[in-house]
């Protein structure tokens, strides 16, 4: 292959032979060490931050602030309490959780209805609407928050949870569409095919024969979904006055300004808004990233 | 013949029926994106000629929110911060991510704990990380001063995230620690790709590492480093909850960013119009860059053939 490009079989001849000498021999070995040392210190950089927190989250103030101590003599899980009640995180957990489900099942509902229709059924205009939706991904559009405040002002879901559930779902319906037409395009058609003679109508084939058969696919989605929906931050910060509706995201920084919380209870805030995820990520982190990589391939 | 050019009534009733099928099944979808994707899109596009204060009437202003725009001069100050957030999170984001998926790619065994490692940050939440790095640049108390005070270098303690010096670097470096895992699946995903009897043969013909990867490897790579790139810079331009968490846009102006700058005049000054024509000119600048972005991706690709 290389040697078919006049240049790459210079550089071929140039460059060195891997030699067998012992001073060879001790280089590479420095080499490895070197190169598994590049590894550990980049993993520890990754990982430094969020173990700094969840640390610190159960220390009290005066161990944190002279900063001595990596695990607290008493762990103080008080912390945690404390947030919960004073801080509005008995509100904003569950409103979060509540949020992220049902907007990601209506994501999987409405996108793989569209997935599978754009996959299966041939109908005039199915080009232009992926065209469409193609587009939608592709082009960036930043800050429509302000437009979408005032249509939600507009149709009076400013300050609602339906109104915050359905721009949610809508900003996830492009990405999802597209993933889960893939899906469907791979599946065989005999399936289909034998459940429309059995007198199967369309919404039957997709219900019964189809989204069974795309239940990685569909699992796939929604835990990256659920990632997104959980962290989402800006529009819960234009929509949201009542703290009785904010999400996580959303009050953590609420609790910050309105509060000005010590140090450890804010990091026990921190804290809780992220173990979820952090859950999510050690329980689903296989399907996240095969997500991600097999996105990447495709786009 | 007959019966291709004049289909049955039959036939014709079937597509029909097909086609009302199709967009029963995409109505949800459609609906929502409708009402809540391009209805906002042409209300941005009016209100930006518009005035309106957040809660009563609006009123037509011509192009007056858009002459305010061209002498703001915070919010093109802001549009070249975001740029070096572009430049750094692109160029050492890139760095990152290409040397380590390289590095991961190379490995026999374990690399399924570095990349779950390297990916974790992209998991968490603008306010999250915002709130962690809050406390390690932290001026007097945080971990990071306080490292460098344990060896011996307090001359290099700064009040990280106030000082004009520093606010800058450092919010741009949270932004790489955060985003770079992306950058490095994505390119272990090309590198993947990239077919085992390639760097054998090439390695039979006498190519050395850097060989192996200037005329092999490399040119796989080419559409997967155009995506990365172009999600990459894209994503920089439009930081917003890191910045706002880390540091409002401060000290002074001095980390400001279009998408913050938007916030504030929207939701602080109450000048939506204003707001909303800031967001089309960024807007139009963030499309030009992805189609050069693209195209040169495009060319580049041309030429490693």
């Amino acid at each position: 292959m290389a040697g078919t490009n006049p240049l790459a079989a210079r550089i071929a001849t140039i460059a060195p032979r891997e030699g067998v000498g012992s001073g060879t021999r001790a280089l590479r070995l420095l080499g490895r060490i070197g190169f598994h040392a590049m590894l550990a210190v980049v993993a520890f950089i990754a990982l430094f931050p969020i173990a700094w927190l969840l640390l610190g989250s159960i220390q009290t103030i005066q161990e944190l602030y002279r900063g001595m101590t990596i695990w607290p003599a008493v762990p103080q899980l008080q912390n945690y309490y404390i947030a919960w009640t004073k801080g509005g995180f008995s509100v904003y957990l569950p409103n979060s959780l509540f949020y992220s489900t049902v907007s990601m099942v209506a994501i999987l509902l409405a996108a793989s209805m569209a997935g599978y229709a754009l996959a299966r059924i041939e109908f005039p205009g199915r080009a232009a609407v992926i065209f469409l939706i193609v587009a939608i991904i592709i082009v960036p559009l930043p800050a429509t928050f302000i437009a979408i405040y005032k249509l939600l002002v507009d149709i009076g879901l400013a300050n609602t949870r339906l109104g915050y559930i359905l721009v949610l779902v809508t900003g996830g319906l492009p990405i999802a569409i597209f993933i889960l037409r893939g899906f469907f395009m791979r599946q065989p058609k005999e399936l289909e095919d034998a459940a429309i003679l059995d007198g199967c109508n369309a919404f039957d084939v997709y219900w019964r024969v189809m989204l069974p058969l795309a239940r990685p696919g569909l699992a796939a989605v929604a835990v990256i979904e659920f990632l997104r929906l959980w962290n989402e931050y800006l529009l819960a910060l234009v929509m949201f006055n009542s703290e009785t509706l904010m999400p996580v995201q959303r009050g953590l920084t609420k609790f910050v300004s309105s509060d000005t919380p010590e140090q450890h209870i804010l990091l026990a805030a921190t804290a809780m808004a992220v173990l979820p995820v952090l859950i999510l990520y050690t329980v689903a982190q296989k399907s996240i990233i095969q997500g991600i990589m097999e996105g990447a391939v495709k786009a | 013949m007959a019966v291709a050019a004049v289909p049955s009534a039959r036939l014709r009733s079937r597509a029909a029926r097909r086609a009302v099928t199709g967009y029963l099944f995409l109505l949800p979808a459609l609906a929502l994106m409708a009402v809540f994707t391009f209805y906002p899109f042409v209300q941005g596009l009016a209100l930006s000629f518009q005035e309106w204060d957040g809660i009563g009437a609006t009123s037509w202003v011509g192009f007056a929110n858009y002459r305010r725009v061209m002498g703001d001069n915070i919010f093109w100050a802001s549009l070249g911060n975001a740029g070096i957030f572009g430049v750094v999170g692109f160029v050492l984001g890139n760095i990152l991510s290409l040397g380590m998926a390289l590095a991961v790619n190379s490995m026999r065994r374990g690399s399924t704990f570095y990349r779950v490692a390297y990916y974790l940050p992209g998991v968490f939440s603008v306010v999250v990380v915002g709130m962690m790095f809050a406390w390690i640049l932290q001026g007097s108390v945080g971990i990071l001063n306080r490292a460098l005070g344990a060896v011996g270098l307090e001359m290099l303690q700064r009040r990280w995230l106030t000082d004009p010096e520093t606010a800058l670097p450092s919010v741009a470096l949270v932004y790489v620690w955060f985003h770079w895992g992306f950058g490095f699946l994505l390119f272990l995903a090309g590198l993947q790709g990239v077919p085992r009897e390639l760097h054998e043969a090439a390695s039979i013909d006498g190519a050395g590492a850097w060989g192996r990867f200037r005329y092999v490897t490399w040119p796989q790579l080419i559409p997967v480093t155009t995506i990365v790139s172009v999600l990459t810079l894209l994503g920089a331009l439009q930081i917003f909850g890191t910045v706002q968490v880390l540091t409002n846009g401060g000290p002074g102006y001095l980390t400001e960013v279009p998408t913050l700058r938007v916030y504030k005049e929207g939701f602080q000054f109450h000048r939506f119009g204003v707001a909303a024509a800031m967001s089309v000119v960024f807007g139009a600048i963030l499309i030009v860059l992805s189609l050069v972005q693209i195209w040169l991706g495009r060319r580049s690709g041309g030429e490693g053939e």
